[in-house]
């Protein structure tokens, strides 16, 4: 088994992971069927934050990639040899 | 028929029925709740996948094997390998 940080930050994914997909799933699927003065639409924002939402952590993501990479590009340019 | 037009259709006919009761498009008249929930289908499905992919990478950096006896040996055959190429005039 891998030891200490390993299993730290395996286990807090594999939990964070299963949380977003509990918490979505019933915001997606589940609370259209249910009462609109019922007391679980409190936890849950408006309907349109679940699109909008995960289109916004994509952009953010692709931003996060796009740099990534334009900095390795960067630190990797080589001078032209003045020959 | 190729294994790339059996999958076309095969998520033609996907796209075809989620278009049809999201945007009504043969006038069924469904619940509006059937339609509110099936309008973000597409979304709902790449955020699924997205969590299954971030669970199976965590589960498997946390379940991966240390394993002591190849280090040692790898270690060793590193000593080795440095020995012989100072004898052999490589400075380290």
């Amino acid at each position: 088994m891998a030891t200490g940080v390993d299993q730290a930050v395996g286990m807090s994914l594999v939990v964070f992971s299963l949380l977003l997909f509990t918490y979505y799933s019933v915001w997606v699927i589940i609370l259209p069927f249910v009462d609109s003065d019922h007391v679980l639409h409190k936890y849950f924002l408006p309907r349109e934050y679940s699109v909008i939402l995960p289109g916004i952590a994509a952009v953010i993501l692709l931003l996060c990639i796009g740099a990534f990479t334009a900095v390795i590009m960067w630190k990797n340019r080589k001078p032209k040899k003045v020959d | 028929m190729t294994k790339l037009v059996e999958w076309l259709f095969g998520v033609s006919v996907v796209v075809a029925a989620w278009a049809l009761v999201s945007f009504d498009l043969l006038d069924l008249s469904l619940p509006q709740t059937y339609r509110e929930v099936a309008w973000p289908m597409p979304l709902y499905l790449l955020v699924s996948f997205g969590c299954y992919s971030l669970a199976t990478v965590g589960y498997r950096v946390a379940t991966f094997n240390d394993c002591d006896e190849a280090a040692k040996e790898l270690q060793g055959q590193i000593k080795e390998a440095k020995e012989d190429l100072r004898k052999k005039g490589l400075k380290m």
